[in-house]
C-alpha cells in the first residue's frame, strides 16, 4: 500500500494545489478583491504565492523520490520518479496562466 | 490424485446450479462477466438503433420522422445508455472475467459483490428501458442540466428516471471498483509482484480508482437534484440560494474522468494484444504505467473545459486549457510505444489486429480534434456544434470500440474454446471502419457550417442537407458492419470447430488453463516469476492441471484460494470463498424497490425497503461467520498460511479503505458544493443563518472523540480474547450521540426548502445521521456476533473494518457540526 | 481576396459558417481553426506513416533502451510537449485578445434568453427592446450583456464571435463586433428542451446613420 501511495503522492498533490489556486481564483474574482501590497497588485500577489508554494512542495517531493530509502521494487521506483517529475512538470505548467493572463475578466 | 481427478473434484466445488437457474445463484466470476458483457452488448444494440433513429431524423431537412418530444428522448438515452450502460459495465465485464485469470487466481475478492453489482446494473438499467418503451424516458440531454431538468421546467417523471435509474446503476460500478482494486491488490498467484503484473491489470487498477474518485460527484449531483424535485430543497435555483453551475462542476468532475474511465481499459486491451499480434513484449512497460498513472490524475483537472463558454475569467479557463492540452502528452507516451512495439516485433493482420488498426486510425483523429477543442476560443466557437459531437464519437469509437472489439475476437477463443470459422469478420470490419469515418468526419464539417448538436431539424437554405444525408448513410454502414460483427461473434461462438488452449502463443496467465475456462480457472496456483508466465514455460497449463502449484488438493465443499503481500507478491493469507448463493439478486432487488418508491413516491416503502436492504446486510456478514477456529492450512510447496479472518487487514478491510475512499470523494464534493454555493452563488447571504448550540457540538464531539478510542480498546481486546462487550457498548452509545447532534442540526437548519443554505445543512445533518445509523448497526451486528460466538483472536478480523467506518463518522461528524455550528459561534 | 476565394472553394460559406468570418473575434477564431487543422493533418500523417511502416519493412528488433529513447521519449514526450506548449500560448493569447476590455467606441446591448425567444435591449435607448432582431453599430466592438429568464440558452453569432452561455443568476459579457453593415444569423446554443430547434435569432448591424437613427427611435 505504501508503494502505490509512493506512486500517487505527487500527482495527488497537484490535483490538491490545482483545486485550491483554482478555487483561489474563483474567490478573489467571485468577491472582486483589489488592493496592492508594496506596488504589486493583491490578486496577483496571492494567486503568484501559491504557484511558488505549490512548485517548492513539488520539488522537495521530487527530491525526496530520489533520496528516500526504496525499499521496494525496480518497477516502483521508476514509476514513483516518474510521478515525481510528472507532478512538478504538470504543475508548471497548469498554472502557468497565473503569471500571464488577466486576472479576472 | 491425478489431473482428471482433480478437475472433477474442483468443478463439483466451484460449479453453478445447471441450466438458467444458475444465473440467479451464481457468484462465479466467469459467468458474471459473462453475464455483463452480454448485457451491455444488448443495451449497444438498442442506443445503436437509437443512434439510428437520430441519423434518420437528421437525413433530410424538415423531417417529421419523429417529434422534438420523442427525439429529445431518443439522443438522451442514446447518450446515457452508451455511457453508463455499455462502456463502463462494458469494462465491468472484462475485468471480471480476465482478472482473475491474468492474476493466476481462483475469483475476485468478493464473489457476492460481483453478483449483487450485476443485478443492480441489471436492474438499473432495465428501469431506464421501461421509461422509454413507456414514452417517458429523460429528455433533458444526457448531462441533464438544471434548470431545464429541475421541477419547474421539467415536471414529469423523465428526469427522475434518469437520476434515479443512473443512481442504481452507479452502485454496481463502485461495488465493481472496489473488487477489482482489492483484488488486484491482494488476490494474486504467489511470487506475482507488482512488476510482474500483466499490464492490463495496472490499467484496471488505475481505472478502479477513478471510478472510486470520479463516480461520486455525479452521484451527489444526482442525489441533490432529486431532492429538489422532489422535496424543493433548492441547490440548483439562483432565485433561491442555489446555482445551476454547481451541477455542471459535479456532473463534469464526474464526466471528464469518465472519458478515461473508458478509455483506459481500453488502452489495457491494446497494450495486452498488440505485443502478442506483433510477436514482441510491450516497449516500456514502466513507462505506460506511469502514463496510465499520469492521465487518471491529469483527467480530473480538465473538467473546465466542458464549460468555457458559462463565463468563468479567462484566468480560470486557461488553467483547465492548459491541463488540456498536457493530457495529450501521456496519450502520446502510449501511442509512441504501442507503435515502437510494432516497429520491433513482425505485426500479423489478424482479426484483433485489424481493430487495433482502426482505433490508431480513429483515436489519433479523435485525439488531435480533442487537442484543438483544448484551445479556449476555438471551443467558443465549436461547443455544442456537431463538431463537438463528432471529436467525442472519434475519441470514445475510436478509443473504446475498436479496442474492445479487438479485446473480443483476441478473448474470443477464450470463452467459446473454439476458432473462428467463419470469415465475415474481415469485410465486417471494412464496413464499420468505413461507415464510422464517412459518419462523423462529414459531422465536423457540418459543424462548422454551424448546426448545432440536438436539433431536431433544420432547414434547407442552412446548407447542410448533402452533409447530413452523407453522414446518415454513412451511418447505416456502420450500423450494418456492427451488425455483421454481431452476427460474426454469435456464429462463432455457437457453431465452429473447437480451438487449441493459447492460440495466440500469447505469454499471460489466463491462457494457462483449458478453454472454455472451468470454473475453478487454475486446478492449482502457479508460481510466477516473471511476466510472461507461459512464454518461459509453454506447458505451464499441464503442470499446473497435474497439481504442481499451490493449493492442490480440494477440500471438502471449500472455495479456496490465497492472498499475496500487495507489494511482493508473497503469499499471506488463506481464503474461502463462499458458495453459490442467491442473497446478492434478492439484496439488489430490495435495493430496487428503494429506488422505485423515490420514483413512484411511495414514501411509505422507502423505509421498509432501507429496512429490508439493512437486515439482508446483516445476512451477508453473518453467513461467513464460524463457530470453531480454522488452523493455518497447508497450502502446498511446504507453505502454511493462516486464515484471513485471523488478521486485522484482510479483504473486508481493504474493501471497506477503497468504498470509504469513494465515500469521502462524495463528502468532498458535499463540503464543494457548500463552499461552492458560499462564495459564488448569487441569493447569498441566507435571510437567516444556523442558531449554533453548545450542548449539540459538545455531544457530537465527545461521541466524535469516544467512539474511535473505544473501538481501539476494543480491537486490541478482541486480540487477546478478553471481554470486548463494554468496549463495544461504549462505541455504540458514542454512534448514537453524533447521530442526536447530527439530527438535531438536520431539523433545526432555517428554512431548508426557501434557501440552499437551510438545503445544504439539511443534506450535511443526513449524511452524518446515515453513518452513524450505519456504525450502530454495524457495532450491534458485531455484538451478536460476540454473542453468538462467531468472534476470537483467530476470528477477528471484523472488528478493524468496524473501526473504520467509526473514524470516518467521527472524522466527517467533526467537519459537518463545526461546518454548520462555528459560523455562529464567530464574531 | 486570397482567403474568400479559399473559403467558396472549401465550401465554406454559409449564414451559420465558423469560417466565414464577418468581424473580428470570428476571424481571428477562424484563422485559429486552418492553422490547427494544418498541423493536424501533418501530425496525423507522420502517424500513419510510422504505423503502416512496420508492416513493410522487415528487419529485426532494436534494443529495448533504444527503443524508448527514440519513441517514448523522442516521439512520446519531446514532440507534443513542444508543439503543445506553442499552440497553448497561441490560443491563450487570441484568448487574452477577444476579451471585453473598455473603450470609447465600445456599445452595450442587453440580451436576454428565454425559451419563448431572445429580447434585446439597448442601454442607449432605454425604450427600445426589440424581439428576435439584435441591433448594432457596424464596424464598433459591441459588448452584449446577457442573461437569462428561465433555462440556461447560448447567445451564439457564428460569422461574429464565438458563444457565450446566459445562466441563471450570471451575467455574462460578450464581446462581438461585424466588420460591414448587414444582417447575420444567430443561434441559441444550448439545449432548452422543446423548441430548441427553434430558437434563433438575427443580428442587423447599422452604418453610423442607421445606428443613429435606430437609437433616435424610427421604426425598423
Amino acid at each position: 500500500m505504501t508503494d502505490v501511495l509512493r506512486i500517487l503522492v505527487s500527482p495527488l498533490l497537484w490535483l490538491a494545489a490545482f483545486s485550491a489556486v483554482y478555487g483561489l481564483h474563483g474567490s478573489i474574482c467571485g468577491h472582486g478583491l483589489t488592493g496592492t501590497v508594496s506596488g504589486v497588485a493583491l490578486p496577483g500577489l496571492l494567486l503568484g504565492a501559491g504557484y511558488a508554494l505549490a512548485i517548492l512542495a513539488q520539488l522537495a517531493l521530487l527530491a525526496a523520490h530520489y533520496f528516500w530509502p526504496h525499499p521496494s521494487s525496480d518497477l516502483v521506483r521508476f514509476v514513483s520518479r516518474a510521478g515525481g517529475w510528472v507532478g512538478l512538470v504538470v504543475t508548471i505548467w497548469t498554472l502557468l496562466p497565473v503569471v500571464s493572463i488577466t486576472t479576472c475578466s | 490424485m491425478n489431473a482428471l481427478r482433480r478437475h472433477r473434484a474442483l468443478s463439483r466445488i466451484w460449479a453453478s446450479e445447471p441450466g438458467f437457474r444458475g444465473w440467479f445463484s451464481t457468484v462465479n466470476h466467469t459467468d458474471l462477466g459473462r453475464m455483463f458483457l452480454v448485457t451491455a452488448f444488448f443495451f449497444f444494440v438498442v442506443s445503436g438503433l437509437l443512434a439510428m433513429l437520430i441519423r434518420a431524423q437528421l437525413a433530410t431537412p424538415h423531417s417529421a420522422f419523429a417529434g422534438p418530444e420523442i427525439y429529445n428522448q431518443i439522443f438522451t438515452m442514446h447518450g446515457t445508455i452508451m455511457m453508463f450502460l455499455f462502456a463502463i459495465p462494458t469494462f465491468e465485464g472484462l475485468a471480471v472475467y480476465l482478472l482473475p485469470k491474468m492474476l493466476g487466481t481462483r475469483d475476485l475478492a468478493f464473489p457476492r459483490l460481483t453478483a449483487y453489482g450485476y443485478w443492480c446494473y441489471a436492474f438499473g438499467g432495465t428501469m431506464l428501458l421501461v421509461s422509454m418503451l413507456l414514452g417517458i424516458a429523460p429528455d433533458s440531454g444526457w448531462f441533464m442540466y438544471p434548470p431545464l431538468s429541475g421541477a419547474i421546467h421539467s415536471p414529469g417523471i423523465n428526469t427522475d428516471f434518469w437520476l434515479i435509474g443512473i443512481t442504481f446503476v452507479e452502485i454496481s460500478a463502485i461495488a465493481a471498483a472496489v473488487e477489482i482494486t482489492v483484488s488486484i491488490l491482494k488476490f494474486r498467484a504467489p511470487g506475482m509482484s507488482l512488476d510482474r503484473m500483466p499490464i492490463f491489470a495496472w490499467y484496471a487498477l488505475v481505472t478502479a480508482l477513478m471510478i472510486l474518485t470520479g463516480f461520486p460527484p455525479l452521484i451527489l449531483g444526482s442525489v441533490l437534484l432529486e431532492v429538489e424535485r422532489a422535496f424543493g430543497l433548492p441547490f440548483f435555483q439562483a432565485e433561491l440560494g442555489g446555482d445551476s453551475l454547481l451541477w455542471q462542476h459535479l456532473f463534469w468532475l464526474f464526466g471528464h474522468p469518465e472519458v478515461y474511465i473508458i478509455f483506459l481499459p481500453a488502452a489495457g486491451v491494446i497494450s495486452t494484444v498488440l505485443p502478442v499480434m506483433c510477436r514482441t513484449a510491450l516497449l516500456g512497460y514502466g513507462w505506460i504505467v506511469a502514463a496510465a498513472v499520469a492521465l487518471a490524475f491529469l483527467s480530473f483537472g480538465l473538467w473546465v473545459h466542458h464549460m468555457f463558454t458559462t463565463g468563468i475569467p479567462h484566468m480560470g479557463l486557461a488553467f483547465f486549457s492548459a491541463a488540456s492540452t498536457l493530457v495529450a502528452v501521456p496519450t502520446s507516451v502510449q501511442i509512441f510505444a504501442w507503435i515502437g512495439t510494432m516497429w520491433r516485433g513482425r505485426p500479423e493482420l489478424h482479426m484483433p489486429m485489424l481493430h487495433i488498426i482502426g482505433f490508431f486510425v480513429t483515436f489519433v483523429i479523435g485525439g488531435l480534434t480533442g487537442v484543438m477543442v483544448a484551445m479556449v476560443p476555438f471551443d467558443w466557437q465549436v461547443h455544442d456544434t456537431a463538431f463537438v459531437t463528432a471529436h467525442l464519437h472519434y475519441v470514445l469509437f475510436g478509443g473504446f470500440v475498436f479496442p474492445v472489439l479487438a479485446g473480443i475476437y483476441y478473448w474470443l477463443p477464450h470463452v467459446t474454446g473454439r476458432k473462428r470459422f467463419f470469415r465475415l469478420g474481415e469485410f465486417a470490419f471494412v464496413l464499420v471502419f468505413t461507415g464510422f469515418h464517412v459518419t462523423f468526419l462529414a459531422m465536423h464539417w457540418v459543424g462548422l457550417l454551424g448546426q448545432r448538436r440536438r436539433i431536431p431539424t433544420y432547414a434547407p437554405e442552412d446548407g447542410w442537407t448533402a452533409i447530413n444525408l452523407v453522414s446518415s448513410v454513412g451511418s447505416f454502414v456502420l450500423a450494418i458492419g456492427l451488425a455483421m460483427v454481431l452476427l460474426d461473434i454469435i456464429l462463432n461462438s455457437v457453431t465452429a470447430v473447437r480451438g487449441r488452449r493459447d492460440p495466440w502463443k500469447a505469454g499471460t496467465l489466463e491462457w494457462a488453463m483449458m478453454v472454455p475456462p472451468p470454473p475453478y480457472n487454475f486446478a492449482s496456483l502457479p508460481q510466477v516469476t516473471d511476466r510472461e508466465p507461459l512464454a518461459r514455460d509453454p506447458d505451464l497449463a499441464l503442470r499446473l492441471a497435474r497439481g504442481e502449484g499451490y493449493l492442490d488438493s480440494p477440500r471438502q465443499g471449500c472455495r479456496e484460494t490465497l492472498t499475496v503481500d500487495v507489494a511482493s507478491g508473497r503469499p499471506d493469507f488463506h481464503v474461502t470463498y463462499p458458495s453459490n448463493t442467491r442473497l446478492p439478486i434478492v439484496m439488489s432487488a430490495v435495493t430496487g424497490l428503494f429506488f422505485l418508491s423515490l420514483l413512484l413516491k411511495l414514501y411509505w416503502l422507502t423505509p421498509l425497503a432501507l429496512a429490508g436492504v439493512a437486515a439482508l446486510a446483516c445476512r451477508w456478514v453473518w453467513a461467513l461467520g464460524r463457530r470453531d477456529d480454522l488452523p493455518a492450512q497447508d497450502v502446498g510447496h511446504g507453505l502454511e498460511l493462516p486464515p484471513a479472518a485471523a488478521t486485522d487487514r484482510g479483504p473486508g478491510w481493504w474493501g471497506s479503505v477503497f468504498l470509504l475512499t469513494a465515500n469521502a470523494t462524495f463528502f468532498g464534493s458535499l463540503l464543494f458544493g457548500f463552499a461552492f454555493l458560499w462564495t459564488v452563488a448569487p441569493g447569498w447571504p441566507p435571510p437567516a443563518w444556523f442558531t449554533p448550540s453548545g450542548l449539540e457540538v459538545g455531544i457530537g464531539l465527545a461521541g466524535a472523540a469516544t467512539g474511535p478510542l473505544a473501538m481501539r480498546v476494543a480491537i486490541r481486546a478482541v486480540r487477546r480474547d478478553a471481554n470486548v462487550l463494554a468496549a463495544l457498548g461504549l462505541s455504540f452509545a458514542a454512534a448514537c450521540a453524533i447521530g442526536i447532534a447530527c439530527a438535531a442540526m438536520m431539523l433545526r437548519a432555517p428554512d431548508p426548502d426557501g434557501h440552499a443554505y437551510g438545503a445544504t445543512l439539511t443534506v450535511l445533518g443526513a449524511y452524518g445521521l446515515v453513518h452513524a445509523v450505519l456504525a450502530a448497526l454495524m457495532i450491534a451486528v458485531l455484538t451478536a456476533k460476540v454473542r453468538g460466538g462467531l468472534t476470537s483472536a483467530r476470528r477477528r478480523a471484523d472488528f478493524p473494518v468496524a473501526g473504520l467506518w467509526i473514524d470516518y463518522l467521527a472524522a466527517t461528524a467533526t467537519l459537518i457540526l463545526l461546518a454548520a455550528h462555528l459560523p455562529g459561534f464567530l464574531p | 481576396m486570397g482567403t474568400t476565394t479559399l473559403v467558396t472553394l472549401a465550401g465554406c460559406e454559409g449564414a451559420l459558417s465558423v469560417v466565414d468570418p464577418a468581424g473580428p473575434a470570428a476571424r481571428e477564431i477562424a484563422t485559429l481553426w486552418w492553422v490547427l487543422l494544418a498541423g493536424a493533418t501533418l501530425i496525423f500523417a507522420l502517424v500513419m506513416v510510422l504505423t503502416a511502416l512496420p508492416f513493410l519493412r522487415r528487419d529485426g528488433p532494436g534494443s529495448e533502451r533504444h527503443g524508448i529513447r527514440t519513441w517514448v521519449i523522442g516521439l512520446g514526450l519531446a514532440f507534443p510537449m513542444a508543439v503543445l506548449a506553442a499552440l497553448l500560448a497561441y490560443g491563450l493569447v487570441i484568448g487574452e485578445r477577444l476579451l471585453p476590455r473598455a473603450g470609447d467606441e465600445v456599445v452595450e446591448v442587453a440580451a436576454t434568453g428565454s425559451r419563448d425567444g431572445w429580447l434585446f435591449t439597448y442601454p442607449d435607448a432605454a425604450d427600445r427592446t426589440t424581439s428576435a432582431v439584435l441591433h448594432i453599430p457596424a464596424g464598433r466592438p459591441v459588448d452584449v450583456v446577457i442573461t437569462t429568464g428561465d433555462v440556461i440558452h447560448a447567445f451564439w453569432v457564428p460569422r461574429l464571435a464565438g458563444k457565450l452561455d446566459a445562466i441563471p443568476g450570471h451575467v455574462n459579457i460578450l464581446r462581438i463586433e461585424a466588420d460591414a453593415p448587414g444582417t447575420y444569423r444567430g443561434l441559441s446554443a444550448e439545449f432548452s428542451g422543446a423548441g430548441y430547434g427553434d430558437l434563433t435569432f438575427t443580428v442587423t448591424a447599422h452604418d453610423a446613420a442607421g445606428w443613429t437613427a435606430f437609437l433616435a427611435g424610427e421604426p425598423e
